[in-house]
């Protein structure tokens, strides 16, 4: 068990591109790091540059003390599960899952002793003279979790490894990873682009985008206090929205207008946030969908919004909502399934109670919790927030 | 309620159909190995007659198998051809698998061209280099010893040997060597240990393909094994088959010999040959 640090690491491929700049992040022994991020972030890279099989073009990778740049991967004492198993096909499940202890040449009782072991807190104990061929997409990667796993390992890499599992089988894993994770005790670095993933694994969820680290926090913190724009619009499903307004203050009250809607924002936010230098300008306001709710009575922020679309989901119900003038909500870059992001205009949604009284096309009057209001600037989409940086 | 979705209907030939589509087939298949057959056919009736018996169109007899190890140092023809065929597919195997692992999965400069530069040596016809090889071996001493046309046949089947092992290695994942070097090997390793074992299909296609080719080959035996005890059969068989009288019975029963060994290796390694050509690793 160790510490792995990155220190100013950066990584510029033939040709220029820069897949990763200037990252620093630092991973606690026995913590569950998860590195989130749309495709082409440069996560996976990083990944690799632990593990040895990309090489650092600048700064310093160190695992446990130990500078490791120049260090061959076998010499890392690190275990890595990729995202298609990489599976021996000529081996069983037994000697795949022995194969690395077999090179190190460790007696083969103690190799037995550990693959049983670790088939047994796999519950693979049955299939360990199958051939990977042989075993369901779900039991395959559980064969390359226990070829990581009897390792021993300093540290866990993991790319991608629910990715190809049907998403039935993806809960199911995700719970059985972490599980491993907590009784192992073991440094793991998870990379993945699927921020639930991110959000229920990790101990803390590092996000990066275009090779740059934008914030690391713990999956609360990051969905409570996002550092910019982009954090705040990939964590969350659906994300937060985001809604270009016009700050005024109109006789000593600070007030968001867009479209014909106008918002007060409490004066505790003139001192939590840095607003006072767009007063008279515009500014990105954000508001998570569950921070809207059908408004009973007088009071309160409000919004007066027509349902474009509803979805009831049983146990909520997402209602999406324009306002009657032309509001310009923030394009935001959201990742696809397959991670590719796609820019597009969202449309303002808030989460609703399953028996919430919506329909298609109907008005409905919106109270915003005012406790939950976000800023960012529209230049640099940086959170206003004091203390955020 | 719950509604049933049916797949729509498979659309079954009618038995009578399908058998008489199966009869088509199976006659086709019995003409094409008649086709195949009817000359080991006439090989071997012809070997069990006499020279007069050949000539009249019937009788048999055992005869010219018998005349066969006395006209013919056969046994020595034989191995002569096992030791040639054995040591250059030796070669060809090494080099195209290493190589071959090389282009598919070591970045190198100039990679893709030297790759290229090889494999087009696939299109040169033997022919076309013979007199200029003949020279150079020739000039290095070595048109008196298997050396020579082992080296002969090395370089003509290597260049097809590497383009078979590098689209094989291609295909195998990068993932799984990379799984291979984190576990602790190195690209030696990887290649030994990992690479070969899933390459065994190709070695089974290079080895047969390359048999059959050295086996039945004479130009190259006949210009760089000039050391008569060094000939192989199918030098040999030509030798018999120029000589002032040709025994045509005894020039079929060399040649079913001669045909045999090659026969035998595509039907041992058969079932990998056909493996090597379709299969996918499995990910």
């Amino acid at each position: 068990m160790a510490e792995i640090v990155f220190d100013r690491v950066a990584k510029i491929f033939p040709g220029g591109t820069v897949a990763v700049e200037e990252l620093s992040l630092t991973v606690a022994e026995g913590e569950f790091m998860v590195l989130v991020g749309p495709s082409g972030c440069g996560k996976t890279t990083a990944l690799r540059m632990i593990a040895g099989l990309e090489e650092i073009t600048d700064g310093v990778v160190s695992i446990g003390g130990q500078v490791v740049n120049n260090v061959l991967p076998k010499d890392r004492d690190i275990a890595m599960v990729f995202q298609n198993y990489a599976l021996y096909p000529q081996m069983t499940v037994g000697q795949n899952m022995g194969f690395a202890l077999k090179i190190r040449k460790l007696p083969k009782d103690e190799i037995n002793r550990r693959v049983q072991e670790a088939a047994k807190i796999l519950r693979l104990t049955e299939y360990l003279d199958r051939r990977p061929k042989a075993l369901s997409g779900g039991q395959r990667q559980r064969v390359a979790m226990g070829r990581a796993i009897v390792r021993e390992p300093q540290a866990f890499l993991m790319d991608e490894p629910l990715s190809n599992l049907d998403a039935q089988l993806r809960v199911e894993m995700r719970t059985e990873i972490t599980r491993i994770q907590r009784l192992l005790g073991v440094a793991t670095i998870y990379v993945t682009h699927d921020q639930t993933e991110a959000m229920t694994m990790g101990d803390r969820v590092a996000v990066m985008r275009a090779g740059a680290l934008h914030q690391v926090a713990t999956p609360q913190d990051l969905y409570d206090h996002p550092i910019n724009e982009f954090v705040a619009g990939f964590i969350g499903s659906p994300p937060m929205n985001l809604i270009l307004a016009s700050l005024q203050d109109e006789n000593g009250e600070l007030v968001l207008r867009f479209g014909d809607q106008s918002v007060v924002v409490p004066s505790s936010y003139r001192t939590s946030h840095r607003l006072a230098h767009l007063i008279g300008a515009r500014v990105v306001f954000g508001i998570r969908p569950e921070d809207l709710e059908l408004a009973s009575g007088e009071g309160g922020a409000l919004l007066e919004a027509i349902v474009d679309l509803r979805e009831a989901l049983g146990s909520e119900k997402l209602a999406y909502l324009s306002f009657g003038a032309d509001t310009e909500i923030v394009q935001q870059e959201t990742p696809r399934d397959d991670g590719v992001p796609v820019r597009r205009r969202s449309r303002v949604v808030a989460r609703l109670r399953a028996r919430a009284d919506v329909h298609e096309g109907g008005r409905v009057t919106l109270r915003l919790n005012a406790d939950n209001f976000h800023f960012f600037d529209p230049e640099t989409g940086a959170s206003l927030r004091v203390g955020a940086s | 309620m719950n509604t049933l979705t049916a797949s729509p209907p498979t659309r079954l030939r009618s038995p009578r159909r399908r058998r008489v589509t199966r009869g088509v087939i199976f006659i086709a298949m019995v003409v094409m190995a008649i086709v195949m057959l009817y000359p080991f056919a006439v090989m071997l009736f012809t070997s069990f007659k006499t020279e007069n018996q050949y000539l009249a169109g019937h009788g048999t007899s055992t005869q010219s198998w018998h005349q066969l190890a006395s006209s013919l140092p056969i046994f020595q023809q034989l191995l002569n051809s096992t030791i040639v065929c054995s040591a250059s597919i030796a070669i060809i195997l090494v080099v195209g698998v290493m190589a071959g692992f090389s282009f598919a999965k070591l970045q190198f400069r100039f990679a893709n061209l030297i790759f290229l530069a090889m494999v087009s040596a696939m299109m040169v016809p033997l022919q076309a280099i013979l007199i200029p090889e003949y020279v150079n071996v020739a000039r290095f001493g070595l048109t008196n010893g298997y050396l020579g046309a082992v080296l002969v046949y090395a370089a003509l089947g290597t260049p097809f040997s590497i383009f078979l092992f590098t689209t094989y290695f291609r295909r195998v994942p990068d993932e799984l060597i990379e799984a291979g070097i984190v576990d602790g090997l190195g690209y030696w390793g990887v290649l030994w240990r990992l690479a070969l074992p899933m390459a065994l299909p190709a070695i089974a296609t290079v080895t047969v393909l390359q048999f059959i080719q050295i086996w039945d080959d004479l130009l190259v035996g006949l210009l760089f094994l000039q050391n008569p005890a060094e000939r192989p059969i199918t030098v040999g068989l030509a030798a018999l088959a120029a000589g002032r009288t040709t025994s045509i019975p005894q020039l079929m029963a060399g040649s079913l010999v001669s045909a045999l060994p090659a026969m035998l290796v595509y039907l041992g390694f058969q079932r990998f040959l056909v493996r090597g050509l379709t299969l996918g690793i499995d990910r």
